[in-house]
């Protein structure tokens, strides 16, 4: 018999980038899945163009503890190249990564972006996305969010239909064309995903 | 209605309040408090029905305006952060003589880690020090639950209780179930035969702390059954509170066996002494896991009958926050290696001021008049707010910051020590916090300071509330005696550069306290609209004030 897994997502990226609202969209899908949730982020300071993440947690049994320890996350979903490596080292050996290519350049000493890149590609399972193009196809400038969550969906329990339900209540009351350039952004996303080995 | 949506920690005692029947919630902003205000305010204003919602101008302010409510019989809700309790801790300890009327509840949420804090005290310690109760929660629900038992407690007992959270459990997130809301009721006005409790004059209060020290067995009993004592195998034992119990329960999921420990679950204090003893009774050996001050592992070590590990003796460090992994290697539990960690060199990547903030202005304005009078040097003393960040590289033009208002006392008390020049840099919503008491004192004392008070409309770094001092600090200013001249109103803008540079280096000049205002909306809430509504209704009055002739004195 086995012990009830616990499942951690980390999210990150920087300040103003919206990752505490993409946490929230995988909450909340995650618990319309049926499954026991947690999430903790960080406010504050931090918002302030610094570095942020926050912290999803799901499992088949109620939780308590919204930490994910070092080294048990099984999905790293990041909004900005240098800020996922921050956080490798949270993912279990075979965890996975999404991460965006764009970076956020307006800090002090950012390493050369060949190195960020190189350092990433190292990482096993890591899939660099460039959000930057998939926007610019997509006529979209702020998609980059999605997509990393529609490829990331693909490593998660959730039904595409209810992802799609998320998304589209969260954009909601932005108008109709916000909400449908999203669920495109998301799907384009989904598409990025290699073809499964097995059914 | 609202059963299975998420809420945060602090949101959920919010909530909870709303439903114990609040009348009043009130507040000072402050991370990782502020939502737990917002979330009630927002629900009040939903559904009104006499019920307020009220930021207050600071922290003692906001207790003492939940003690009124109280007074006035009703139920009522206080929040701010740990830090703010030190500027509410006059009020607090002394509402523990006075007791309450209706049932107020104290939310402080803790920052252990000083994530977005100046220090990481421990409000448990000040609970214990007004003798009052402290329930802490270890989950969402919890926070909800434990809220709606406060109030009841707070009236059960007739003393203020206090709702405790750390950062964690604060912007923890997770679905919350909720029960009937209550209808504001009141208790009427507190009696005639009891007004002399309120009246903490000596002879009063002398008799109040008697029956405050004697209700202490009585608090222990109330509170007995939040306090678990589980029996298990073996004489190692754990001893759990807050986010250390959340911690420990969700361990259990992992490693079945861990549920076999001896333990003692802590929900509230003051915990009953006779508890510990039986729990100390049946291990050599324990481990107190809880967040922040070693609390509880200070009493149980002070006891002398068996080994406790945790803060004090170095089994977890002594400072910052509790994490899970710090559990599992106390326990000797194994610990999952994952992916190594990124072998690049990755430099900090700070906290920084938005593009286009105000504040930026201002800081190089105050930079070059100092410069152009020869006192490249000098050290200003700073305040809290999103200002703050001036203090880092590369501006480093902040060079003290203590606590909410100390820019202006300390400038003084250096001006009277003969520092010049004595500059003091404030943001509008600290000056109204603590600023304006200051000031007074500078304009008795006639201290040669230099006050810059950065005026961006709102409480910026909280989330933009709208600031009390709204476009009245020059007001306020002239108020409390600063001669007219010395103030001046000034726009922090990039072209404004050498008028503001000119503005300052006078204001350095004169002998005695002046003071600058810089005012410019903050981005952030210029961007959200959040004055919008405000400034519109404001310019029609202003508009409708013109066409009407006055009457002159």
């Amino acid at each position: 018999m086995s012990e009830p897994r616990v499942h951690g997502i980390v999210l990150c990226g920087v300040g103003g980038q919206g990752v505490l609202s993409l946490a929230q969209i995988v909450l909340e899908a995650l618990r319309r899945t049926g499954l026991y949730t947690l999430q903790s982020e960080i406010h504050g300071m931090s918002q302030r163009g610094g570095s942020v993440h926050a912290q999803v947690c799901y499992a088949e049994v109620p939780l308590s503890s919204p930490i994910i320890d070092e080294g048990s996350a099984e999905l790293l979903i990041a909004l900005e190249p240098l800020e996922a490596l921050r956080y490798v080292a949270m993912l279990r050996v075979n965890g996975h990564l999404v991460v965006s290519e764009e970076p956020q350049l307006d800090m002090d000493g950012y390493p050369p972006l060949a190195d960020v890149y190189g350092a990433l590609k190292a990482v096993r399972g890591a899939q660099l996305v460039d959000t930057e193009d998939l926007a610019r196809r997509l006529h979209h400038r702020q998609a980059g969010g999605m997509v990393l969550l529609g490829l990331a969906s693909t490593f998660l329990p959730v039904p595409n239909s209810t992802w799609r339900e998320v998304i589209a209540q969260r954009f909601e009351p932005k108008g109709s064309l916000i909400t449908k350039r999203n669920l495109e952004a998301f799907e384009a996303g989904r598409g990025l995903a290699p073809a499964k080995t097995e059914a | 209605m609202m059963d299975g949506t998420l809420a945060l920690g602090v949101e959920a005692v919010g909530c909870a309040a709303f439903d114990a029947g609040i009348k009043g919630a009130f507040g000072y902003p402050g991370t990782p408090s502020t939502e737990g205000f917002e979330f009630v305010e927002a629900m009040i204003r939903a559904e009104p029905e006499g019920r307020v919602a009220q930021w207050a101008a600071n922290e003692k302010v906001a207790y003492d305006l939940a003690l009124g409510v109280s007074y006035a019989g009703h139920r009522t809700l206080v929040t701010m952060k740990h830090v703010g309790l030190n500027v509410a801790l006059d009020a607090y300890a002394n509402s523990a003589l006075t007791g309450v009327r209706g049932g107020l509840v104290l939310l402080v949420a803790d920052d252990p880690g000083m994530h977005s804090s100046q220090n990481e005290q421990d409000s448990r310690r000040l609970a214990e020090f007004a003798w009052l109760p402290c329930l802490e929660p270890s989950t969402v629900q919890e926070c909800y639950d434990f809220t709606l038992r406060s109030f009841e407690l707070s009236e059960a007992l007739g003393v203020p209780v206090m709702v405790r959270l750390v950062t964690r459990l604060a912007h923890c997130r997770a679905a919350l179930t909720r029960q009937p809301t209550l209808a504001p009721a009141g208790l009427g006005v507190v009696p005639r035969e009891r007004v002399q409790d309120w009246v903490l004059i000596p002879s009063n209060a002398r008799h109040r702390y008697v029956e405050l020290l004697a209700k202490q067995p009585r608090m222990l009993q109330e509170l007995r059954a939040m306090n678990t004592l589980v029996a298990g195998t073996g004489r190692r034992g754990v001893v759990v509170a807050g986010m250390g119990r959340a911690y420990f329960q969700q361990l259990t999921l992992e490693h079945p066996a861990l549920a076999a420990l001896p333990r003692l679950e802590i929900a509230a204090y003051p915990v009953d002494p006779a508890l510990e003893a039986a729990f100390l009774m049946g291990v050599d050996e324990a481990f107190v896991f809880e967040e922040d001050y070693p609390v509880l592992e200070a009493r149980l070590g002070l006891r002398g009958t068996c080994q406790v590990h945790g803060r004090l003796d170095g089994t977890i460090p002594r400072t910052g926050e509790l994490t899970p992994r710090q559990l599992k290697e106390a326990l000797a539990l194994e610990t999952e290696a994952g992916k190594a960690p990124s072998s690049l060199d990755l430099p900090v990547r700070a906290p920084r001021f938005c593009d286009g903030c105000g504040h930026l202005d201002a800081f190089e304005a105050l930079q070059e008049a100092l410069k152009n009078l020869g006192h490249a040097e000098a050290r200003v003393f700073g305040d809290i707010g999103c200002y703050t960040l001036a203090a880092q590289e590369p501006l480093s033009a902040l060079h003290a910051v203590v606590e909410m208002g100390a820019s202006i006392s300390m400038a003084v008390g250096a001006a009277l020590a003969d520092q010049t020049p004595a500059v003091a840099v404030i943001g509008d919503s600290t000056f109204g916090h603590s600023g304006l008491p200051a000031l007074l004192t500078a304009v008795d004392a006639g201290a040669n300071i230099t006050v810059l008070i950065l005026d961006n409309r709102v409480v910026g770094m909280t989330g933009q509330q709208p600031s009390q001092a709204l476009d009245q600090v020059e007001r306020m200013v002239l108020g409390l005696g600063v001669p007219e001249a010395q103030v001046q109103v000034l726009a922090p803008l990039p072209k404004q550069h050498m008028v503001n540079v000119r503005a300052v280096e006078e204001a350095l000049r004169h002998p005695g306290p002046s003071v600058l205002v810089f005012r410019r909306e903050c981005i952030q809430s210029l961007r959200r609209g959040v004055l919008k509504a405000h400034d519109r209704e404001e310019k029609a009055r202003l508009e409708q004030a013109c066409c009407t002739p006055e009457v002159q004195p």
